[in-house]
């Protein structure tokens, strides 16, 4: 029997009490994103009444120091504030769970721990298993939840299973990865959170597509001329971030999730519904008609790598990627990726995406432009300085979320003489409350079995299809291309730049 | 009227307004709606100049305040125009417009000719009626209107008025009510709906023996539709035609689908806080929300079998810019509301055909 009250008061699936078990709870992720975005969903009363939450860790600790520490931190980085009664009575609702991952024993007692919490809660109890710890124990805890039966739900009830970034290093390895979570959990039962995807403007990618009737009609090689995916960072590897990803790299910790994930969502077809696997249907056809780039010289034609060297950002001396902390002084890992991506497709035959992604540039920035074509020049190309450009359409994903568009217009005056102009929405001026955070979404999608926003398995897999051929040139071919530089604080390498001068385009200046 | 800023002919206050963003070159004028703010209190244009500022923090739009004083023997029209700004995430300055104007005597007749020539086009207009309705309240008037905001607490005569929304509805078919006294029982009603997640929960609601509703005396509509929307959301039928009006409740019975008997009570308590509870009981089980009049929180429990689940959430403020902003945050069409409505109008007496 459906709840009769949720039904209409709300337009979303409906969030079900459950019990989230997080793996990995001492971590970072737990303390600045997952248990404030709970905390958030709490306080906007969105979280259904009895959940509960277990943090499993291998810290010895009691359910009030686990608590505590996550109030500390909450304090801190709660996008609602703070409110100590409303803390008190969701705090209630945390319990701490020490065990080895590794360990079966404490799984078993894990297991006993909710059986007593669905009792606490009158018998039946569904389950949300949030693996956020260290990749490396990912099977570990898989294999385990089977082992002690945590992956199979009484009946009525579900038992779903959250797995964080990076799925998989590789295609080999992320096959590995999933089977190994297939086996544990049926895929309906999967959510491979991407946080792109749970940022207000991704999803109104689909919206400003479908919902808008000027647009989709444009949006195929008759019109575009190309589009850029920017994803720009203004830090290096600050607080030991080196160590991870001196071995990950720009296009395996970026490009192979949130942006092949943006990408997927611009150049899909018009999905026959919003369904879960309606939407993903048609993400997943994108990643497979990518072109691959699968010799040496395929990838040093369209993919540029590169490491910054010394230089200033934000009035700040940064040193190079290689002096960086825990960053292998020998590196040849790109802290700056820029590829020539094509699809080919009818609708995108032609029609290149010039995707990068880099560390230490001047600003942080990310945003997909999709840059139209130029109108036939007969009627102004005389005039001096001809047609300042095309169209550009902008949607902002972070920060200052939001869309504008480039359109050509006259200089008021008796001289026809054309500059271009910028209709431009924000977000934060039309919409003066602020989003929610990516996480509270998706944690409540999860909790109402709603996979829209979460990664499949074949699209994982498409994706790690195509990086693994541009790794492997890079890695293990006998004639690796090149590894660029540019200074600390420039836009990339010239290298980068060149990619698109070779056909008269040039990267938008952000 | 200072507050209101500079007076300005009638015939321009578009001129005036183009003036006034010239002289400012360093603030981004937004706007997603039009916003008319109506009420025919003496004073009120003043005050509702203060609302404007707090729902422009949220709510880019351009505001348009009318003041109506009919039994002034002179027929006049005063407009001013303003700016309300604010820092949007401490960054860039965020400026909407507002235009106010007062209408005296005759002029009022003018209200539609003269204020809705400064609507921003393409843009929806969403007016906010303070106070009784009147007969200003016609079809000439709401057949321009998107959204209908009134609050149905300050109604005298609840049950004529909700016969004229009604014929406007059936009227005007785009036109979308909001009825502040609902948004006032919003936060309660999602936090039943909440408790009810729960299995057992939802499980004992076939089995329901009483409902219990207790609102402030000036919040009798927000009682009724809250039950009204319980009833709907759960399908009972009522056992007896009419429901008992006493002094301080209203006493109505209902039958479950699987027979049981509910007695649902909406009584008054001048201590309360508006909508200060809401009770539901069957054998086994007990759904309560309650608020407590200054408490900013809502406090929910549910007891059922041995399983207790208590929580605090908060709770909504009686403050009109805040329900109001509160109402377009969530949008929608309504349809709810509009859903609820039959059963509530039955509370109220009111009988369809009447209509």
């Amino acid at each position: 029997m459906n709840n009769p009250f949720r039904k209409d008061l709300v337009s979303r699936s409906q969030p079900e009490a459950c019990t989230v078990v997080i793996f990995g709870a001492t971590g970072d992720l737990t303390h600045r994103k997952l248990i404030p975005a709970l905390y958030n969903l709490q306080v906007e009363g969105a979280l259904p009444a009895g959940v509960k939450i277990v943090g499993f860790a291998r810290r010895e600790k009691t359910d009030e120091e686990f608590r505590s520490g996550l109030e500390e931190i909450n304090r801190k980085v709660s996008r609602s504030g703070h409110d100590d009664e409303i803390w008190t009575a969701f705090a209630q609702n945390i319990h701490y769970h020490q065990s080895e991952f590794q360990d079966g024993d404490g799984y078993k007692k894990l297991a006993e721990r909710l059986d007593e919490i669905d009792q606490d809660r009158g018998g039946k109890g569904h389950r949300l298993f949030y693996i956020a710890s260290a990749p490396s124990f990912f099977d570990d805890v898989l294999e385990q939840l089977k082992n002690a039966g945590l992956n199979e739900c009484k009946e009525g009830c579900w038992s779903r299973v959250i797995v964080e970034k990076p799925f998989g290093t590789d295609l080999p390895s992320a096959q590995h990865l999933n089977e190994v979570v297939n086996r544990t959990f049926q895929e309906k039962d999967t959510y491979r959170i991407d946080h792109y995807l749970g940022k207000e403007t991704a999803q109104n990618i689909m919206v400003l597509r479908f919902a808008n009737a000027i647009f989709e009609p444009l949006w195929n090689n008759n019109y575009i001329d190309h589009i850029q995916i920017t994803c720009a960072e203004n830090l290096g590897m600050e607080g030991g971030r080196g160590g991870y990803y001196d071995k990950a790299g720009a296009l395996r910790d970026m490009v192979q999730n949130h942006l092949l994930q943006l990408l997927s969502l611009v150049a899909m077809e018009p999905p026959t519904d919003l369904s879960a696997d309606g939407v993903r249907d048609e993400k997943v056809k994108v990643l497979r008609s990518l072109r691959q780039w699968d010799t040496p010289e395929l990838v040093a034609e369209n993919v540029v790598r590169a490491q910054y060297t010394e230089g200033h950002v934000d009035g700040e001396k940064r040193v190079g990627y290689r002096e960086e902390d825990r960053v292998d002084p020998e590196s040849t890992t790109e802290a700056y990726v820029a590829l020539r991506v094509m699809i080919d497709t009818w609708r995108w035959s032609g029609v290149p995406f010039f995707v990068r992604m880099g560390k230490q540039l001047p600003k942080k920035a990310t945003e997909i432009s999709v840059h139209f074509k130029e109108p036939p020049t007969v009627l102004f190309n005389a005039l001096s300085g001809g047609v300042p450009g095309g169209n550009v359409l902008v949607i902002r994903i972070q920060p200052d979320e939001g869309i504008s568009l480039r359109m050509v217009s006259k200089i008021p005056g008796a001289r026809l003489r054309l500059e271009p102009v910028k209709m431009d929405f924000h977000y934060s001026t039309s919409f003066g409350k602020g989003s929610p955070e990516a996480y509270e979404r998706l944690l409540l999608d999860s909790m109402a079995g709603d996979a829209t926003l979460f990664a499949r398995r074949d699209e994982v897999e498409e994706a790690w299809k195509f990086i693994d051929h541009i790794e492997h040139a890079w890695h293990e071919s006998d004639t690796p291309p090149p590894v660029a530089e540019y200074v600390a604080g420039t836009w990339g390498p010239k290298e980068a730049d060149d990619l698109l001068a070779e056909d008269g385009r040039k990267w938008r200046r952000l | 009227m200072l507050a209101l800023g500079k007076e300005v002919a009638i015939g321009s206050v578009d001129k005036e307004l183009r003036l006034l963003w010239e002289q400012d070159k360093a603030s981004t004028n937004a706007s997603l709606i039009n916003l008319a703010v109506y009420s025919e209190e003496d004073g009120a244009i003043l005050k509702n100049s203060e609302l404007v500022q707090e729902i422009t923090r949220e709510h880019a739009c351009r505001a348009i305040l009318i003041g109506i004083d009919r039994d002034d023997p002179e027929a006049s029209i005063r407009a001013w125009i303003t700016a309300h700004c604010h820092l949007s995430h401490g960054r860039k300055s965020v400026c909407c417009e507002q235009i106010a104007f007062q209408l005296t005597g005759r002029a009022t007749g003018r209200l539609r000719n003269t204020v809705f020539a400064h609507l921003n086009s393409d843009l929806p207009l969403v007016f906010w009626w303070q106070g009784e309705l009147s007969s200003i309240f016609s079809e000439r008037l709401y057949s321009l209107i998107d959204r209908f905001v009134f609050d149905s607490s300050q109604w005298s005569e609840p049950a004529e008025s909700f016969k004229c929304i009604e014929k406007a509805l059936q009227d005007a078919g785009e036109l979308m009510p909001m009825d502040m006294e609902w948004t006032r029982s919003y936060p309660v009603r999602l936090a039943v709906a909440g408790l009810y997640d729960d299995p057992l929960a939802k499980k004992a609601l076939e089995h329901t023996s009483s409902i219990r509703i207790t609102v402030h005396p000036g919040h009798r509509m927000a009682g009724l539709q809250l039950l009204a929307w319980v009833i709907q959301r759960t399908g009972w039928k009522p056992s007896m035609d009419l429901g008992l009006n006493t002094a301080n409740n209203d006493q109505y019975y209902f039958e479950t689908h699987e027979g049981s008997d509910v007695m649902a009570v909406v009584e008054t308590d001048p201590s309360a806080a508006p909508v200060a509870g809401l009770e539901i009981l069957s054998p086994h089980c007990k759904v309560s929300v309650t608020h407590e009049a200054d408490s900013p929180y809502l406090h929910q429990l549910l007891e059922v079998g041995c399983h207790r689940i208590e929580r605090s959430t908060p709770a909504a403020s009686d403050d009109s810019a805040e329900l109001f902003m509160d109402h377009l945050s969530r949008g929608g069409k309504n349809s709810l509301y509009r859903m609820m409505m039959p059963t509530f109008l039955g509370f109220l007496g009111v009988n369809e055909e009447e209509i």
